[in-house]
């Protein structure tokens, strides 16, 4: 006797139907979503690496968006500072003109005003605020850095303090982003807003010209001296900016490899899924037509 | 003739219950009448019908019985862990992760300018989005548990009105042993019946003699003794308020193994708390690294600072859902250590805190994509058991269809077979009437035609 089969082979027949319109529907899925993984349980361990993926590129952006803030703070400082050189300049100018010997005291008294007139553009220049906030001030940043007072060898009083700020712009990298302004106008071995000060007086008073002319020159020194600094962290933040773009690439196209479709594969499936469709609906169909021997006993 | 008639009855109903579910084809079995002893020969005395036998096999549905309950468990699982894996599916964008980074984010855009009150303002909405997210979470997770919670009081209702059928079955069949009968037809509704007790709860069977089965769950707990069922009860637990399945007194929630009482109890007791567990966890180091370190700096105002996060409940357990920012000032933000407006000192430390193993010697991050792929993992793992489960189940159901389905063209043979016979036989007691009148009418003029 032969082994006897079930008689009722629908049921397996019915599942194939269903695991080929799951297959096509999954395939479907990726084709509109374009992501392999749609769901956790796809690929548990491509989607929580792409938790790290994404916060990531997030990140990154942030670190962009931080370079650029940064890069607006520092571009106005350095362009401050372009202009006290330029100041300078004129102050070198007007200096040496004082100490030409042919000087009436009314043409020096007129050079002295002139200087006075720089000296203040050069407090404005040092109370240069960006966004509100003063950028010359360390980290005291929300009253003027810079104030008159008439008691103090510069004729100014420094409210300021010597903090200075550094900011992130990328994992484990951080760029300082400033000076504190007293190291800028007055500093000891060159003090801005000092000599500015002494040439003023030296013109007035007719006294001690060429040791204030020689201090404007060192301020001039150290001030291109210090201005480095500025140049230095905005190459260093364009460098740091390359480097996010890129890396934000990379990331893109690692997170296309953990979760992205692979269409080709998907549609060549996906085909082969209608074929297996068709198949298991064809046989459903002559199973359920087929003749048994009660048809032929009539 | 008689014995044609009733295996032709048979056959008939075999091709009527052809597709009935859970039928097992009869047979009948014809054996010989003990001869009689004619003038020193042994004369046959024909055929009867011994019995009729239901053709099943209990061992085959006992194991089907099993990957049922083993299917129904993942299937239960599944329907509240895959809505359970959409709250943290961050392949589609949900999830977590954006709005942890995004606070962490909004701290660094604040570094740039500490004194910025639009910033601080971006860094309180960031910290309430965050908290948001936590606790919209945990309070689906909730929900699922609930839902979860609630299948379970249902499934017991159903258990018990299964069990009190098969109690009364079990009768049926033990009768019908006793009385010399087939107890198929019992014995095959019996069987559906206690499927689909499977499909709800782990079930061992217990042949008791005389046809009859002793039900208990994998645990021990009676369901059904002889034509007596024990029904299961719910009581709310004091502390979860969740539903606890009482069996005679005894608490056999936790031995609960398979059904969809096994899922449901499994999402309920041990997954959901498990991911509860996490995120509170995740939530709770957030909230109390950050208190601390906004606490070591200084506001915008020159105060020193407080908590940032209202502080979590002590050890833990509901700080995602309770989540929540406590500053109510953006002034309050302790950017600075030393006090001035500028200083950012303090707001990198707390920028810090994300690449700190903050969350039980884990980052945050990290903690949390742990939890991901946990989540995406044992949503795989279930349903990579339960597509197994399927294809033994449809393998047994096979098995059970080789021994029990109807063949209609078996049948329609054994009809024939059976037609021609009853014939055959009606054949010989027409020969045996004509033989009778012939020797009637031996000598008579009037005549007894046959």
């Amino acid at each position: 006797m032969s082994v006897r089969l079930n008689p009722n082979v629908l049921p397996d027949l019915l599942t194939s139907i269903e695991q080929a319109q799951q297959n096509q529907q999954n395939a479907i899925e990726q084709m509109s979503t374009g992501k392999s993984v749609n769901n956790l349980s796809d690929n548990p361990a491509a989607a929580a690496a792409l938790v790290g993926n994404d916060a990531l590129t997030s990140e990154n952006d942030q670190f962009l968006t931080n370079i650029s803030d940064v890069q607006g703070k520092m571009q106005a400082a350095d362009s401050a500072l372009n202009n006290a050189q330029q100041l300078l300049t004129t102050a070198i100018t007007v200096g040496a003109e004082g100490a030409n010997g042919t000087m009436s005291a009314a043409d020096r008294q007129a050079l002295a005003q002139q200087v006075q007139g720089l000296q203040q553009q050069m407090l404005g220049l040092a109370n240069t605020t960006y966004q509100g906030v003063y950028v010359f001030a360390g980290t005291n940043v929300s009253a003027p850095p810079f104030v008159q007072d008439a008691s103090a060898a510069s004729g100014v009083q420094y409210n300021g303090n010597s903090g200075v700020t550094s900011v992130q712009v990328g994992e484990g990298q951080s760029v300082q982003t400033d000076l504190p302004g007293d190291q800028l106008f007055l500093n000891p071995s060159g003090s801005i807003l000092g000599a500015l000060n002494d040439l003023a007086n030296a013109l007035t008073s007719g006294n001690g010209l060429d040791a204030a002319n020689t201090e404007v020159q060192q301020a001039f020194a150290q001030l291109n001296t210090q201005q480095v600094f500025y140049g230095n962290a905005l190459s260093q933040l364009q460098n740091s900016q390359n480097f996010l773009n890129q890396e934000q690439v990379n990331l893109s196209s690692q997170q296309n490899q953990l979760v992205g479709a692979n269409l080709t594969a998907i549609v060549a499936q996906d085909s082969q899924d209608q074929v297996d469709l068709q198949a298991a609906l064809s046989a459903t169909g002559q199973v359920l037509n087929l003749p048994n021997l009660l048809s032929y006993l009539k | 003739m008689l014995a044609d008639q009733t295996a032709l009855s048979v056959t008939s109903n075999n091709i009527a219950n052809a597709n009935t579910p859970g039928y097992s084809r009869q047979t009948v079995d014809l054996a010989e009448i003990a001869p009689t002893l004619d003038g020193g020969l042994l004369v046959g005395n024909g055929v009867q019908v011994e019995q009729i036998v239901s053709q099943s096999s209990s061992l085959l549905q006992t194991q089907l019985d099993q990957e049922t309950q083993q299917q129904s468990k993942y299937s239960s699982y599944l329907n509240s862990m895959q809505q359970v894996q959409t709250l943290f599916n961050e392949t589609s964008g949900n999830g977590l992760q954006s709005s942890i980074t995004g606070f962490f984010n909004s701290l660094q855009q604040l570094s740039t300018s500490p004194s910025d009150t639009s910033l601080r303002e971006g860094v309180l909405t960031a910290a309430q989005n965050m908290a948001q997210a936590f606790s919209s979470t945990a309070a689906n997770l909730i929900s699922q548990q609930r839902s979860a919670d609630a299948s379970v009081t249902q499934s017991v209702d159903q258990v018990n009105s299964l069990t009190a059928q098969i109690a009364q079955l079990n009768g049926e069949v033990s009768n019908a042993n006793n009385t010399g009968q087939n107890p198929g037809t019992f014995a095959d509704q019996r069987d559906q019946l206690i499927n689909q007790l499977s499909g709800l709860i782990d079930v061992s069977e217990i042949p008791a003699g005389n046809g009859s089965l002793t039900l208990t769950t994998t645990g021990g707990a009676n369901l059904v003794v002889g034509n007596q069922s024990f029904q299961l009860t719910t009581q709310a637990d004091p502390t979860t308020g969740f539903q606890q399945v009482i069996s005679q007194g005894t608490n056999i929630t936790s031995s609960i193994t398979g059904g969809a009482l096994g899922g449901d109890i499994q999402v309920r007791d041990a997954s959901i708390p498990s991911i509860l567990s996490s995120l509170d966890s995740l939530a709770s180091n957030l909230e109390t690294s950050v208190n601390s370190v906004n606490q070591a700096g200084t506001d915008l105002n020159g105060a020193p600072g407080g908590n940032f996060f209202v502080p979590p409940p002590a050890g833990g357990t509901g700080a995602a859902l309770q989540m929540s920012v406590a500053l109510t000032d953006p002034a309050q933000i302790a950017a600075s250590l030393d006090g001035s407006t500028g200083d950012n000192s303090n707001l990198t430390a707390m920028l810090n805190l994300q690449n700190q193993t903050i969350v039980n010697g884990q980052t945050p991050l990290n903690a949390y994509s742990n939890l991901v792929f946990q989540i995406g993992n044992d949503v795989s793992t279930a349903q990579s058991e339960m597509s197994g489960s399927q294809a033994v189940a449809q393998q047994i159901q096979n098995q059970i269809g080789s021994v029990s389905g109807v063949n209609i063209n078996e049948e329609a043979a054994n009809l024939i077979q059976y037609q021609q016979a009853y014939e055959a036989a009606a054949q010989v007691a027409g020969v045996i009437n004509s033989l009778t009148a012939t020797a009637i009418n031996l000598g008579q003029t009037s005549t007894v035609t046959g």
